[in-house]
C-alpha cells in the first residue's frame, strides 16, 4: 500500500472522528437546551408519584442539576467508555437494550441493502439500455412511485396483499412466540438458531423477516435504479463502449459486462446512504409489522419521553452510519486513484 | 435572459413533457386547495365559527356517525369511513394544509440558513470554512428522520416542534450546494469587479451569489418539498408533530392499521394522498433539473 493511500485512510478517520464527536455534542446540546427542567428529568427515574426532595436527589445522583457542559463532558467521557446511561424505565444500561434490539434491525437492513443493490443495478441498466421506450419509462415510473411513497404505505400494502389478503406470510411479529428461544451464542437471533441447529426457530425468524426486508429494499432501490441507469447512459456514450461494439462485441455484452462494471463504481459510495436510509425506514417499517427491532425501541422511547434511549440510539444509529460512510470512503478512494488526488 | 422570458421559457418545456406537467398540476392543485382551505380553517378559528373551516368539504370531518363506522368506499363516502364513522376524504382534504405548511416553512428556512452559512464558507474559507463544514456533516450523518426525533422528542413533539425540528436539521444540503456555488463563482471577474467597486459584503453576498445560484435551488427546492411532507408523514405516523384531535394524513394511516384486514380503505387511502403529492413535486422537481442543468433546449 502506498503512502498516500495510508494518508487518505488517516485522513478520513480522523474526520469521521470529529463528526462522531460533533455529533453527540450537538445532539446533547440541542435535546438538553429545549428539555425540561432537570427535576421534570429526575421524575423520568421515579415515576410521578415522588417527592420534591425524592426528586432532588435522584436528579443529583445522576448528575442532572449541573450545568450544561459538566454534563457533556460527563456523557462524552461515559459514551467513550461505552456507556450510555441508565434506561429510566427498565432500570438496565441503555446499551444492553441496544444490544438487544440492534442486531434484529441489522437482521433487516443488511439484507435489504444487498436486495436494493441488486434490483437498483438490474433495474438499472434494462432502463439504460431500452433508453426511451416503454421499458425505460415503466422502471422509472416504478421507482418514482416507491421512491415517493412514505415507507408505512409500501409496508401496509404488502402487509395487506402478502399477508393478509394470501395468506402467505405472517402479517406481524418477529418470530413464533410459541417456539422456544434458542441459547444466546452471538448476539443475532437468526445466528443463533443456526448454530443451535433450531431450524424450526430459524424458519419462523426468516418467515417473519421477508416482508419487512422487501419492504424497506423497495422505499430505497430507486435511488440505485436513478444513479446506475445515469451512470450507464453516460458510459454507453462514452467512446470505448463505442469502440467495444464496433470491434464486434455483442450489444448484450457490452452492456452487462463493460459499461455495468464501469458503471458500479459510484454504486459503492451510495451503499452507505442506502444504509442510512435503510436504518431510517426500518423504524417505521417496523412499527407497522409489529417487529421488535430498533424501531420499536424508539417508538418506546418516544411514548415515554425517554431522552436517554433516544440519545442514545440517535448516536448509536450515527456511529453506523459513520462508520458505513468511512469504509464506502475508503474502498472508493482505493478503487478510483482520482479522488485521493483531489483531496 | 430576462426573468419572465425564464419563467416562460421553463413553462414552455414543462408543457412539452407529460410528466413535467402532471407534476406541474398535481403541485398547483395541492397548493391552491391547500391556500383556500387554510384560510377558512383561519378564518374559522378566528370567527370561532368552526362551521366554515368546512364549508368546502363533503362532510365534517370531525362529525362522529357511529351507525357509519368502517363503510367501505361509496358515492356518499368515496374514500370510505373510519372506526368512529368521520369521512375519510374530509378529513384527508383538512388535512392538506398542514402539510403544504410544513414543507414551504422548512424549505425556505433551509434555503436561507444554508445560504448564510455555505456562502459564508466558501467565500472566506480557513478555518470558518472548516468548522461550519463539519457541522454540516454532522447534520448529514444522520438520516433526517432519527435527527429529527430526537431533536422533537423535548418540545412534546407537537405541531410546532415538529416544523422547529425540521427546520434544525433541514438546512445542511443547502449549505453545501451554496459553498460550491460560492467556490465557482468566487474568483470569476465580476466579483473582482464588485469588490473594487467598494460594495459591502452583504450586498456582494446577495446580489452576486444568492441571486445567481438561485436557478438550480429552485429546481432542487421543489424536488426537496416531497422529502419535507415525506419525513413529516412519516413523523405524524409515528405520533410525533400532530396536535389531535385535527387529522394529520400520517396520523391517519397509523390509526387505520388497526383496522387493516377488514377496512383497508382507512389506510390506505391517507398514504396513496401522500404518495400523489410527492410524486407531484418529484416529477416537476425533476423537470426542473433538467431545465437548469441544460439538459433541454428549444
Amino acid at each position: 500500500m502506498s503512502i498516500n493511500i495510508i494518508f487518505f485512510i488517516i485522513r478520513r478517520v480522523a474526520n469521521a472522528l470529529i463528526t462522531l464527536l460533533l455529533l453527540i455534542v450537538l445532539v446533547f446540546v440541542i435535546i438538553h437546551l429545549i428539555a425540561p427542567s432537570p427535576l421534570a428529568l429526575a421524575r423520568l427515574y421515579t415515576g410521578p408519584h415522588a417527592t420534591t426532595s425524592e426528586l432532588e436527589t435522584v436528579a443529583k445522583e445522576y448528575g442532572l442539576d449541573q450545568p450544561l457542559y459538566v454534563q457533556i463532558v460527563n456523557y462524552i467521557l461515559n459514551v467513550l467508555h461505552g456507556n450510555l446511561g441508565l434506561d429510566p424505565f427498565y432500570k438496565v444500561p441503555v446499551t444492553t437494550l441496544i444490544g438487544k434490539y440492534l442486531p434484529r434491525t441489522l437482521e433487516l437492513v443488511i439484507p435489504a441493502t444487498i436486495l436494493s443493490v441488486v434490483i437498483g443495478l438490474v433495474t438499472g441498466a434494462i432502463a439504460a439500455s431500452n433508453r426511451n421506450k416503454p421499458t425505460d419509462y415503466f422502471v422509472r415510473g416504478v421507482y418514482l412511485v416507491t421512491w415517493a411513497s412514505p415507507p408505512f404505505f409500501v409496508a401496509t400494502v404488502l402487509q395487506l396483499v402478502v399477508a393478509y389478503y394470501l395468506g402467505l406470510l405472517p402479517p406481524t411479529g418477529t418470530v413464533n412466540p410459541l417456539l422456544p428461544v434458542p441459547k444466546d451464542i452471538t448476539p443475532f437471533p437468526i445466528l443463533n438458531a443456526m448454530f443451535t441447529g433450531d431450524w424450526s426457530y430459524f424458519w419462523s425468524l426468516v418467515h417473519h423477516m421477508v416482508l419487512p426486508t422487501i419492504s424497506i429494499a423497495l422505499v430505497s432501490f430507486g435511488i440505485v435504479t436513478r444513479i446506475a441507469r445515469a451512470s450507464m447512459l453516460d458510459y454507453m456514450d462514452s467512446d470505448f463502449a463505442r469502440l467495444s461494439l464496433m470491434k464486434g462485441l455483442s450489444r448484450r455484452k457490452v452492456v452487462y459486462g463493460v459499461v455495468l462494471r464501469n458503471a458500479s463504481i459510484p454504486i459503492v459510495t451510495l451503499v452507505a446512504l442506502l444504509f442510512g436510509y435503510s436504518v431510517a425506514g426500518a423504524v417505521v417499517i417496523e412499527d407497522v409489522y409489529d417487529y421488535h427491532g430498533m424501531g420499536y425501541f424508539i417508538t418506546q422511547a418516544i411514548e415515554n419521553l425517554d431522552y436517554t434511549s433516544v440519545l442514545g440510539t440517535t448516536i448509536v444509529v450515527g456511529i453506523s452510519i459513520i462508520i458505513a460512510n468511512l469504509v464506502a470512503d475508503i474502498l472508493y478512494g482505493i478503487l478510483d486513484p482520482r479522488v485521493r488526488v483531489v483531496e | 435572459m430576462s426573468e419572465s422570458q425564464g419563467l416562460r421559457f421553463m413553462l414552455k418545456a414543462i408543457r412539452r413533457d407529460k410528466g413535467g406537467l402532471v407534476g406541474l398540476v398535481i403541485v398547483i392543485a395541492f397548493l391552491l386547495w391547500s391556500l383556500i382551505q387554510g384560510t377558512l380553517e383561519v378564518l374559522a378559528g378566528y370567527l370561532k365559527r368552526p362551521s366554515l373551516g368546512y364549508m368546502l368539504l363533503p362532510h365534517n370531518p370531525f362529525a362522529l356517525n357511529f351507525q357509519y363506522s368502517l363503510l367501505p368506499p361509496s358515492p356518499q363516502f368515496p374514500f370510505g369511513t373510519n372506526a368512529n364513522g368521520e369521512d375519510i376524504l374530509s378529513r384527508i382534504l383538512y388535512a392538506m394544509p398542514r402539510d403544504a405548511f410544513v414543507a414551504i416553512v422548512v424549505v425556505l428556512s433551509a434555503i436561507a440558513i444554508g445560504a448564510v452559512l455555505g456562502i459564508i464558507s466558501g467565500y472566506f474559507g480557513g478555518i470558518v470554512d472548516e468548522a461550519i463544514m463539519r457541522i454540516t456533516d454532522a447534520f448529514l450523518s444522520l438520516p433526517a428522520l432519527i435527527l429529527v426525533i430526537a431533536i422533537t422528542l423535548p418540545l412534546k413533539a407537537t405541531y410546532l416542534g415538529a416544523i422547529l425540528g425540521l427546520m434544525v436539521v433541514w438546512w445542511p444540503t443547502y449549505a453545501r450546494f451554496f459553498r460550491a456555488q460560492t467556490l465557482k463563482v468566487k474568483n470569476m471577474d465580476f466579483i473582482s469587479a464588485a469588490m473594487l467597486g467598494n460594495v459591502s459584503h452583504v450586498k456582494l453576498f446577495y446580489s452576486y451569489i444568492f441571486l445567481n445560484s438561485i436557478d438550480p435551488i429552485i429546481a432542487y427546492a421543489t424536488l426537496d418539498f416531497g422529502n419535507v411532507i415525506l419525513t413529516y408523514s412519516t413523523l405524524a405516523f409515528l405520533g410525533i408533530g400532530i396536535s389531535p384531535p385535527i387529522p394529520e394524513l400520517g396520523e391517519m394511516a397509523a390509526n387505520g392499521l388497526s383496522g387493516l384486514p377488514q377496512a383497508w380503505w382507512w389506510s390506505v387511502f391517507p398514504g396513496m394522498a401522500i404518495l400523489m403529492i410527492v410524486v407531484g413535486f418529484v416529477l416537476l422537481g425533476d423537470r426542473l433539473q433538467d431545465i437548469v442543468a441544460g439538459r433541454i433546449t428549444y
